[in-house]
């Protein structure tokens, strides 16, 4: 390893934190909270740097109407948790000698294009990297920059499109469908963080100051997994499905979606794939339908996931599917999820928002806890735990800051630098 | 074996198999970390077993599946199982910065080579474990995949159409979101480590980080009682929100329009080559009240375009608007060919291929993908010689007596 240039400071007392010292300046109307959020759950300093009053995300719809009367976006909360705000008005006199100033004191900076244009990104990074060239200064773009595609407008949707997600979902006598949640933005943000780190870690070892600029749709290009290999590879185009879909290697229809007795499951039980875990599943399905004293001949009469599977027919495939449904129709969610995990099942019931944030599981691992916001009147629960990190646990978020509640605290010291470097120089 | 870029020198003993783990460690290799991938033939990366294969023939090195997450690797063969793994996986961990894995929690230890062990060889060492369900709760014993991951996050149930069941996301979605949030645990737990030389663990569990995504729809659930549930394509904030047909066989558009200038130049545009019905020049509040039937005057205006001449068009006039590409579209873009997402590489067995590389640009120190995904064992010999400083013979030995399998 390289000698360390530049070490960050070290925090105070209490629990140790990964990021401690690391200060980072978050700019955004969406994304780059995402990112800002995971770099102040891993333990930094982030400064959303919002317009007087505060910035536009913090009103978006869908939003709800709180216990202290403002109505405020649920993103915006969802993602804003554990982080200071510092009020700028970046066109004023002020903000342009401010600017400059607070750029100086920070490590990173997040930006993203629901907050500015280009021009105004670019405007803004060549004064603060002027004024402390070690910045890791992180965009997050559509389709990334440095190209004429910096400019093609792009919403949500649009990326899911153009990153090659959004024609594989859905049933075939209708238009591809998106997933329900902004992953284009969500992935992106998240990416964002992971990768201005990266940008970091290499500071900390020598390294320049640098731009780091991230796709949302080669984010979501990397949801494909295998889409394009199985193109380059086989000449073939996935083709979507809703509840049921053909998989690659088989020649029949498969329903990957059950209807159970509150609501669905997924599960492929016969039709081959994932060896002997599948053949293993499948058998132990059997075996719990054999209790409920459905026994049909057909369920064992061949070996449906084994070296056979390819050559079952559309019309064997709907005939063991249809008693297959019948028994799964009888069962709760969680009556086939507690048998799945007891004997190896591979089922997953699918979840809707309730059942994630009251599972049992994610619950018992401590995923999810309570932010008591006093100025607004909630204590909601929010998964805080995405990472369990021995050292240096993940810290619990501070509410979601009011605008410009830091304001006082962060121009004092910044005053006290001015006059410190004033000092110096004389 | 030491590259450049953002990790070089950085050192890294890979466990990991399937796609969350490998997709972690590939952010490492892409960016100049030397990544010693084990496996063997007892335990190949299940990736491997599955396709898509090299000319449609099964066989552990011709797997793209396996191939776009282990670029820039090397590859070793060890049987884990084996009573004298010890003999090459103890001084390989003593050597690593980073270890990491994705077997079922547990299963590492039980080898003797989970986080306490190595860290009797290597006190700093920092080890990432990334597993489905996590190593604790009562599912964490329980075998899972992306599709079951997926469906306990809430992914798959926030995907389709309202009136029917819930359409599948293509992949494993979790797979690829806690790759984000495991490489910024993993980073950050180096930058600790500089500063303090102290080592860690780090547990990841994709269904935890995944779930994270939800956040907003759980406040919401709890602030209004309300249920965030699959819709579609509709967004209600959208003046225009939606999937539309173009001309060719299944070829569709995505069009959002956020306000009133992009929706007339939309509307605009489309009405070139026909006219609109009525309800496409009603007042906004109307538009928005009876959706459907604006979505269907607008599919009738799209179906005669080519997509790919509308989506320039419309991008052209400030609209929103992509075409949901297909696998042989994604390798055709132009936005993505003039980015450099693709990488050709050049494979022993499989030949030359477009591998996926970051969705990040480092301004200074770029990303380089250095080599295709490594055959099985394909570089025993030399890390057993260039790392450990083995001799030949030693390592006949090795083989001999099984380990090296």
């Amino acid at each position: 390893m390289k000698a360390i240039v530049g070490s960050p400071g070290k925090g105070g007392a209490g629990p140790r934190l990964a990021l401690s010292g690391v200060r980072v300046l978050e700019l955004s109307g969406g994304a780059g909270a995402v990112g800002g959020r995971i770099l102040a759950d891993l333990g930094a300093e982030v400064i959303k740097v919002e317009p007087p009053g505060g910035e536009e995300a913090r009103w978006a719809e869908p939003a709800a109407d709180l216990p202290n009367g403002e109505r405020t976006s649920l993103f915006w909360l969802a993602y804003n948790v554990g982080k200071r705000s510092l009020c700028l008005d970046l066109d004023s006199a002020e903000g342009r000698r401010l600017w400059p100033a607070v750029a100086r004191t920070a490590d990173i900076v997040i930006t993203d294009y629901q907050r500015f244009s280009i021009a105004e990104n670019d405007r803004l990074a060549a004064v603060a990297r002027a004024a402390n060239p070690a910045l890791i200064w992180t965009e997050i773009w559509p389709f990334g920059r440095g190209q004429p595609y910096e400019n093609y407008p792009a919403g949500d949707l649009v990326v899911q499109a153009l990153g090659g997600h959004l024609c594989l979902n859905g049933d075939l006598d209708r238009p591809p469908v998106g997933i329900g949640l902004p992953v284009a933005i969500l992935n992106g943000g998240s990416e964002a963080a992971s990768a201005a780190l990266m940008a970091y870690y290499h500071r900390l070892h020598g390294g320049p100051g640098q731009r780091v600029d991230i796709s949302m749709q080669e984010c979501i290009t990397w949801t494909l997994l295998n889409t394009v290999m199985i193109w380059q590879i086989l000449g073939i185009n996935e083709i979507r499905g809703g509840a049921v879909r053909k998989e690659r290697t088989n020649n029949f229809y498969t329903r990957l979606v059950w209807e159970c007795a509150d609501g669905f499951i997924t599960i492929a039980p016969v039709g081959g794939g994932f060896g002997i875990v599948r053949e293993r599943s499948y058998a132990a399905l059997v075996a719990w339908m054999a209790e409920d004293g459905i026994t049909d001949e057909l369920l064992t009469s061949r070996d449906w996931n084994g070296k056979d599977a390819s050559k079952i027919s559309q019309e064997d495939y709907d005939r063991v599917a249809e008693i297959i449904a019948g028994f799964i129709r009888t069962k709760t969610k969680k009556a086939l999820m507690e048998r799945a995990v007891r004997d190896q099942i591979l089922l997953a019931p699918i979840n809707g928002v309730r059942d994630v944030l009251e599972n049992d599981h994610l619950r018992e691992r401590g995923l999810y806890a309570p932010v008591r916001d006093d100025e607004r009147g909630t204590a909601l629960d929010y998964p805080v735990t995405w990472a369990n990190l021995s050292a240096t646990p993940l810290r619990h978020p501070a509410p979601a800051p009011q605008p410009g509640e830091f304001d006082a605290v962060i121009r004092a010291e910044l005053d006290r630098a001015a006059v410190a470097a004033e000092g110096g120089v004389t | 074996m030491s590259g450049q870029g953002i990790f070089a020198g950085l050192k890294v003993l890979d466990f990991s198999w399937a796609a969350a783990g490998p997709i972690i460690t590939k952010q490492l290799s892409d960016n100049g970390a030397t990544v010693v991938k084990v496996e063997s033939t007892h335990h190949p990366d299940s990736v491997r077993l599955g396709g898509p294969f090299k000319d449609g023939k099964p066989g552990i090195n011709r797997s793209g599946f396996f191939a776009d997450f282990n670029s820039s690797k090397l590859g070793i063969s060890v049987d884990l199982n084996h009573p004298r793994a010890a003999e090459v996986i103890l001084p390989m961990a003593r050597w690593a910065d980073i270890a990491a894995d994705s077997f079922r929690p547990g299963v590492l230890a039980k080898w003797g080579f989970g986080y306490d062990d190595l860290c009797k060889v290597n006190p700093g060492i920092i080890m990432l474990s990334s597993s489905l369900y996590g190593a604790s709760g009562p599912w964490s014993r329980h075998a899972g995949f992306g599709a079951q991951g997926q469906a306990i996050a809430g992914f798959h149930g926030m995907t389709g159409w309202p009136d029917r069941p819930p359409a599948v996301p293509k992949g494993a979605y979790t797979d690829s979101v806690s790759p984000r949030y495991g490489a910024a645990a993993l980073v950050a737990a180096l930058i600790h480590r500089d500063r303090t030389g102290e080592g860690q663990y780090i547990e990841i569990a994709q269904v935890d980080a995944g779930v994270t995504f939800l956040t907003p729809e759980m406040l919401g659930l709890q602030l209004t009682g309300i249920e965030t549930e699959r819709r579609g394509n509709a967004d209600p904030r959208a003046l225009l929100h939606g999937v539309f047909p173009c001309r060719g066989e299944d070829r569709w558009i995505a069009i959002e329009a956020w306000t009133d200038a992009q929706w007339r130049a939309c509307l605009e545009l489309l009405e070139r080559t026909g006219t609109g019905e009525a309800i496409l020049h009603a007042p906004p509040d109307q538009r928005r009240r009876e959706r459907e039937p604006v979505e269907q005057a607008i599919g009738r205006l799209t179906a005669v375009w080519d997509p790919f001449e509308l989506m320039a068009a419309l991008r052209a006039a400030g609209v929103p608007a992509g075409v949901p590409l297909r696998g042989s579209d994604m390798l055709a873009d132009p936005t993505l060919r003039q980015r450099g997402h693709f990488w050709n590489l050049s494979h022993p067995e499989m030949g030359d291929l477009d591998y996926s590389g970051p969705a990040y640009r480092f301004e200074a120190t770029p990303s380089r993908l250095t080599k295709a995904a490594p055959c099985l064992g394909e570089d025993t010999d030399d890390v057993l010689s260039d790392i450990l400083g083995m001799r030949q013979d030693e390592i006949e030995g090795l083989r001999t007596a099984g380990v090296l399998t």
